[in-house]
């Protein structure tokens, strides 16, 4: 059998896949967009500058990305909305931090370890305590328990307050695979390590989001009492999920941490980060695999670079969040076969963008009409 | 044999069941219908003998053959998740499918279930060939191959009420306890529906349980009646006492004659 392109049978839909692990393949055109966002992401040190963007602020954003793809496992599958992730970001950063400031942990390598065991072993406890709770209580729980690390980290001296800790040994930056290296090899060395660290991550979750514990997930999220009484263990399965999330929160952090040398609460541990988490997952698109780590990047983006262009900076983000909510619920990722169908379209029949023209200015018409008859009636009253 | 004793349920002021005591399964396969006006205590019953709801005092009893001997079993504390693996499954009035999945995956996730698969992350959900044969029987079994790949939100609603029962008979009950399953679905598609849950429990001689309105169903289709009425046990035995109790008809209908 050729391996490609592979031709399967799935549920009565013949579909072409491009197989990449056992059982599991990409589209032909997916394939196009993995291959060159592979291409992208080995050459990002080098072509970011050439284009004009940071590359370093870059790779925060595909961190925070990261953190989000794990939150999209709950967002996504159990339908749980948690307002409260940096808790796992900011505990795997402090992880890296408080070995490497208190213990003398010079290498990176385990620094990273020490920030997934304590990371994920907050999500462990936490998760005990929400996995019950559905909706508004679920969001709520989780954000107080964000806010309870936060406001601790904030007023403890062994966490050096507000200030934060340098993630330094005796004024070194830590070794990686044991290595001393310079500035920009360091950067460089740590990049490329979370990179493939992060494809094997991808890799592990889009095969748990296919599996049968994927589907048992999905079933809680779309009806927990059903999946109660076909036999899952609702409240374990949830726990169990909530602590993969935290890991990719919490190796995330990790690397964050051995990126900028420096932690303190309020980049990272902070609650305004976890809502900024949720909102990379609906900027990219939480309906797919990738779309939140998008998200991540364009976010991490938007907020730092749009304080150089406008004085309310602020009010951009907000305004964004608004317009995906409005015109594009399903993230900059999910909606791309939509993209993709209409321009299909117009290229078969251009006639048609006219339509597109007059019917999107007649809902602006309309729009405009609806908010002044609004405004009259608050101004005026009924006529 | 599945045994409710004095089962009791109070919500504030009404004592819903109050001291149940009733046998399911006195014979394998027996088909047993609750029936009884409205409030009577039927769904409560339901919830109490498959953990939805905890009783304020009883039991919930499985009696289980064992080297010639009976053995008993006290699972009031279980939980309901628990005593579907020990083979009490339930449907619920009101349709309870997983609506964003196809109707194979929903009967696939049932499956996977009953199959101890749940907790593999590495495999992928349909390439398990044992549970992919049952999904293929069931679907074949309630007619549905033919809607396979249809969502189950779009689904008209008798497909939905198969559909739920499909997925109870993936989880190989023992005891199957289905709530109104035709509540809700035409008149003319009522036989249909419980005609086609009657074959695959007597396939697998599962011991059903069926609270139903429609005396007609009941008078065809029950070995044995059971007739609730304010949270207790009016009548119970053969399907005829429809015909031939005075009072029965009395309290199913409402009238005082």
């Amino acid at each position: 059998m050729s391996r490609f392109p592979l031709v399967e049978d799935r549920d009565g839909q013949t579909v072409v896949r491009i197989p990449l692990t056992r059982g599991l393949g990409l589209t032909p055109l997916q394939t196009v967009f993995a291959f060159l966002g592979l291409v992208g992401l080995f050459a990002l040190p080098f072509l970011a500058g050439l284009v004009g963007l940071s590359w370093e602020r870059l790779f925060r954003g595909i961190l925070f990305g990261l953190a989000a793809v794990g939150l999209n496992l709950l967002l996504r599958h159990t339908e749980l909305v948690s307002f409260g992730h940096a808790a796992f970001f900011g505990g795997g950063a402090y992880g890296v931090a408080v070995l490497a400031a208190h213990y003398n942990v010079s290498e990176g390598l385990l620094l990273l370890l020490g920030a997934v065991i304590v990371g994920t072993t907050l999500a462990v406890v936490i998760g005990y305590f929400v996995a019950g709770y559905v909706d508004i209580y679920f969001a709520l729980l989780t954000l107080a328990f964000n806010q309870v690390l936060f406001a601790t980290v904030f007023r403890s001296g062994f966490f050096n307050y507000n200030d934060g800790l340098q993630v330094r040994i005796g004024g070194d930056r830590p070794t990686l695979f044991f290595l001393e290296w310079t500035t920009l090899g360091y950067d460089l060395v740590l990049y490329y390590t979370t990179i493939v660290l992060m494809l094997v991550m991808l890799l592990a979750m889009w095969k748990l989001i296919n599996s049968p514990f994927g589907r048992a997930l999905d079933a809680i999220g779309q009806d927990r009492t059903r999946a109660r009484f076909i036999g899952i263990p609702v409240e374990k399965y949830v726990w169990l999920s909530f602590t993969i999330s935290g890991l990719y929160g919490a190796f995330a952090g990790g690397v964050y941490a051995l990126l900028r040398l420096h932690v303190q609460p309020e980049p990272t541990l902070y609650v305004f980060v976890s809502g900024e988490i949720l909102f990379m997952a609906i900027l990219g698109g939480f309906t797919t695999l990738v779309g939140p780590l998008i998200g991540g990047i364009i976010l991490v983006y938007l907020l730092e670079a749009a304080r150089f262009w406008v004085e309310y900076y602020h009010a951009l983000t907000g305004l964004v969040l608004l317009a995906i909510v409005f015109f594009m619920p399903k993230g900059i990722v999910g909606s791309l076969p939509d993209f993709n169908a209409w321009v299909a379209g117009r290229v078969r029949e251009p006639g048609r963008l006219q339509e597109d023209v007059r019917s999107a200015t007649a809902a602006v018409r309309e729009g405009v009409d609806r908010a002044t008859t609004t405004v009259r009636i608050i101004v005026f009253g009924v006529k | 044999m599945l045994e409710a004793r004095e089962l009791r349920k109070e919500f504030g002021e009404l004592r819903a069941t109050d001291d149940v005591s009733v046998r399911f399964g006195k014979t394998e396969g027996e088909r047993v219908f609750i029936v009884g006006p409205n409030g009577a205590g039927k769904t409560t019953l339901v919830n109490l003998l498959t953990g939805l709801l905890e009783p304020d005092r009883g039991e919930v009893v499985v009696h289980r053959e064992q080297n010639g001997s009976t053995v008993e079993r006290d699972i009031t504390e279980m939980a309901p998740e628990k005593r579907v693996k020990a083979g009490l499954v339930r449907s619920f009035q009101i349709v309870h499918v997983f609506e964003e999945m196809t109707v194979r995956e929903n009967v696939r996730t049932a499956a996977l279930s009953r199959h101890e698969k749940t907790l593999s992350m590495r495999s992928r959900d349909d390439g398990h060939g044992d549970v992919e044969r049952d999904v293929d029987d069931l679907l074949a079994d309630f007619r549905l191959e033919g809607i396979e790949g249809e969502i189950a939100e779009t689904l008209p609603h008798g497909d939905r009420k198969l559909l739920d029962v499909a997925m109870s008979f993936a989880l190989d009950p023992e005891y199957l306890l289905l709530d109104e399953p035709t509540s809700g679905v035409a008149t003319q598609e009522k036989e249909y529906v419980i005609e086609t849950i009657v074959e695959a429990s007597e396939a697998e001689s599962v011991t059903t349980v069926t609270i139903e309105h429609d005396m007609d169903l009941v008078k065809e289709y029950a070995d044995r009646l059971v007739v609730l009425h304010d949270g207790q046990v009016f009548r119970e035995g053969d399907p005829d006492l429809l015909e031939t109790d005075p009072d029965l008809r009395r309290v199913l209908l409402g009238v005082d004659e």
